[in-house]
């Protein structure tokens, strides 16, 4: 059995931070159903292979599809259509959880918003989450996760001294705002186990996303100045940083934070005399010394291979790792391959593919991935015909009238 | 308000170090009784700088006042057998642990999961370690820097010319934090329902590649690209990047067709270029992806003629996704937050009254509150072991005499 097995999701989303809500759900078991049209196609859709460019745009394909959709239901209604909108909340009525994360106030003009649903539904459960949620000055602007990074001040607190903006390649506040938005979910599902009662989510990826660097936005609130750059620097721990090593961009990091990890280190390196020089002594000395300590540990490293200083280090006891690129978690991580880490999803075009696992860890209720690249409309007749009972004529008068769309031949 | 929050009931204790706080404290803001269990003296992690004042003190540190929020605290050691026993009779009023030692350490205290499960079937015991319970390296020593290093986020975060750089905020542990509270109320979820508790086990190398999938191994195998550090731009939107207006920077990016038009558009109208109007511009970023440079020099013309508010509404006016790229000060005093009321004052008794960052989601019947400040070391150890489990003050003044307490 899978923990949230029975529990039925309804997205309306684009991108990552809605969408991947729905994926960790139904990896764990729910059911989720993705409402999508082809006159508004998500970005996964509009995916050019870039081994292939001469293929055009496929909607199937996007590794990202698999990683932000896989394991969902997917249907294609035309919510432009008042039809459309009565069929969406008939599925609605049917759900315990709603997802959407289109522009601010555009669910509710296509006449999908809270008080609608909760009229057909109750006990529905709605998030709505989108950059800066659904009030305030700005709450209809646009936002990527990048922007997020910039806004938040992630991008300009992270970082070397001399950098004024630095930007990850992952959206990180993507996935800050959905992994927030599931915990507000499941907070309110189980506020409704005990009590009976839905309720209305609104999350801001922005607030969320100072709320990761929380502690750090509070040394201006508290002290009333602009926390420092420290790149890989630490206020409580030295060394501290990221090594080079031999080959072209390999890098090891080493985190010492203790004394008798400090003293391992010493002689590991070959300079127990560190131990009584004054500059490294104790630790305040080493915090005022650690360019210098970085340098001098840099010396050390940079002829050995990555892969060898960590085990090196980790065989004492002392935190190492490499810096690794996806290719090195594939194929070079022992823990990651021990664990089945990654996982091998059924691709309905491409056979099998492999994706970044979920982290979820739920030992009693192992999660898996049904499957991954259907089309917009693929489960039109399992949802339209076997969930809400519709008859194979009325499924046909909507296809004709433009209110469901079919799904392309695959 | 306590009594509408959505998690008022659930009873967590936890035993965490900076991996877990987070945790606990998006429980407890939820309405949890989350009661943090510290060594008798206190835990490490309240002397983490800096500090409300620069006054280096337990009860002062910024991360631990805000990683705490809402919560109780007792002191207890649980590595003695009196200690242990305590802990049970704890752990049989809970419905969630949450603990951060290495794999196997409450095992051999005798209060692990099999352990506690005999008695609480329902329990839900969350597990957050560098690697994980199982594996070859999951006695590993892991830091919040060494999972960025290895969950493959610092390769891909900064310019090509520097090393790989980590997200300021120990941003790997806040994640497995956050995944942890995730994993945590889907299992309660499923104990709720059909009574059976379940270790989740979580590993904050795997949480955090989860988190970095966007450039993680389907874009390797699938698209045959390595991501790498490129600076501000994302690889994937062409244009892309923080760009320099009058007075600081924007973030600008497009990532539809249409987008792409809309900032032509603008470029062409207020430097007069006509060569950004070429239709062979146009279309998905697969078609500008050649020409990225030659597009950052066209919009740097145009956003260097702005200041960041300017760029800000004006772009926004036009649909396109830009934003400033804000100081911890442009964000405290950010007008679309005060409105929202983002930020919330928070009373210390006796200290003063401090400001913290608030609601990351707003549940229009369970209200997010901040019931409490940080608690002091053993603040709650009256009211828990005398109020809940009944020991007398005697005992516990022993107890504490001791040092189990």
């Amino acid at each position: 059995m899978q923990a949230l097995q029975g529990v039925k999701v309804i997205e309306f989303a684009y991108g990552m931070a809605g969408p991947w809500i729905g994926r960790l759900m139904a990896y764990c078991g729910a059911e989720v159903i993705r409402v999508e049209s082809k006159k508004r196609p998500d970005v996964t859709r509009q995916y050019v292979p870039p081994w292939a460019p001469e293929m055009g745009m496929q909607t199937q394909l996007s590794p990202w599809f698999t990683d932000w959709n896989a394991g969902k239901r997917f249907v294609a209604l035309d919510l432009t259509r008042p039809i459309a909108i009565e069929l969406a909340k008939r599925l609605v009525a049917h759900g315990d959880v709603v997802v959407e994360n289109y522009a601010t106030g555009v669910i509710g003009r296509l006449g999908l918003g809270y008080a609608e649903l909760n009229q057909v539904r109750p006990e529905i459960i709605m998030l709505s989450t989108a950059g800066f949620g659904d009030s305030g000055p700005c709450s209809r602007y646009i936002t990527w996760g990048p922007n997020i990074e910039a806004m938040s001040g992630l991008s300009t607190l992270s970082g070397f001294p001399e950098r004024s903006c630095t930007i990850t390649q992952y959206a990180y506040p993507d996935a800050v705002g959905a992994l927030h938005g599931l915990f507000a979910v499941m907070c309110a599902l189980d506020y409704r186990l005990r009590t009976g009662k839905g309720q209305y989510i609104n999350l801001s990826q922005y607030e969320a996303t100072v709320g990761v660097i929380g502690h750090v936005i509070m040394e201006y609130l508290a002290n009333g100045r602009e926390p420092a750059r420290r790149g890989n620097g630490s206020l409580h721990a030295a060394p501290h940083g990221c090594y080079p090593c031999s080959g072209d961009d390999r890098w090891c990091v080493i985190t010492v934070s203790t004394a008798a990890e400090w003293e391992r280190l010493c002689h590991i390196v070959g300079q127990p005399e560190w131990l009584t020089d004054p500059r490294f002594a104790t630790l305040s000395a080493r915090l005022e010394h650690a360019s210098e300590l970085d340098r001098l540990i840099a010396e050390w490293t940079a002829p050995q291979a990555d892969y060898a200083v960590m085990a090196t280090l980790q065989a004492a006891g002392i935190a190492a790792g490499v810096v690794q690129n996806v290719e090195d978690q594939f194929r070079r991580d022992p823990q990651l391959a021990a664990r089945g880490f990654f996982e091998e999803i059924e691709h309905l075009k491409k056979g099998k593919v492999v994706a970044t696992g979920i982290p979820l860890g739920l030992t009693g209720t192992p999660g898996r991935t049904s499957s991954s690249g259907a089309a917009i409309g693929q489960d039109n007749a399992y949802v339209f015909g076997g969930l809400l009972g519709m008859s194979a004529r009325e499924i046909q008068d909507c296809i004709d009238g433009g209110v469901i769309e079919t799904a392309d031949p695959p | 308000m306590t009594s509408a929050a959505a998690l008022s009931g659930r009873r967590v204790l936890e035993l965490a170090d900076e991996k877990g706080l987070y945790c606990g404290k998006l429980l407890a803001d939820m309405g949890a009784d989350v009661i943090k269990i510290e060594r008798p003296g206190g835990d490490p992690t309240r002397n983490i700088p800096p500090f409300w004042g620069d006054t280096p003190h337990p009860e002062r540190g910024l991360f631990f006042l805000y990683t705490n929020t809402s919560k109780r605290a007792v002191t207890l050691d649980v590595t003695t057998a009196e200690g242990q026993a305590l802990f049970r009779r704890l752990a049989q009023t809970a419905d969630l642990v949450i603990e951060t030692f290495e794999p196997g350490t409450m095992d051999g205290w005798g209060i692990g999961y099999q352990a506690l499960n005999e008695n609480n079937p329902g329990l839900v015991f969350t597990s957050i370690t560098g690697f994980g319970q199982t594996g070859p390296h999951k006695a590993f020593k892991s830091s919040d820097l060494v999972a960025n290093a290895l969950a493959g986020g610092m390769y891909v975060t900064g310019v090509p010319e520097d090393p790989p750089v980590v997200l300021v905020g120990s941003q790997a542990h806040i994640m497995a934090s956050t995944c942890a509270a995730v994993s945590s109320m889907i299992a309660l979820f499923h104990s709720t329902l059909r009574g059976e508790g379940q270790q989740v086990d979580i590993s904050v190398e795997e949480v955090n590649l989860a988190v970095t999938h966007i450039a993680g191994v389907g874009r390797w195998l699938e698209d045959r690209l390595i991501p790498k550090r490129i600076g501000s731009a994302l690889i994937a939107a062409v244009p892309s990047g923080a760009y320099p207006c009058k007075d600081g920077l924007v973030y600008l990016i497009v990532n539809r067709p249409l987008h792409w038009k809309a900032l032509a558009q603008w470029i062409y109208e207020v430097t007069g270029n006509d060569i950004v109007l070429d239709p062979m511009f146009e279309g998905p970023t697969a078609n500008r992806q050649p020409v990225r440079d030659l597009l950052d020099v066209y919009i740097s013309d145009l956003t260097a003629r702005f200041t960041v508010d300017e760029m800000y509404h004006e772009g926004q006016r036009r649909h396109l996704a830009v934003t400033p790229v804000n100081t911890a000060t442009g964000v405290v005093q950010d007008p679309h937050l005060a409105a929202r009321n983002y930020f919330v004052a928070v009373d210390h008794p006796g200290v003063g009254t401090l400001r913290y960052p608030g609601a990351p989601y707003r549940h229009a019947g369970t209200p997010w509150a901040i019931t409490r400040p940080a608690p002091r070391v053993g603040q709650h150890n009256e009211e828990i072991f005398c109020g809940e489990l009944g020991l007398s003050t005697e005992t516990v003044g022993e107890l504490r005499q001791r040092g189990i307490i």
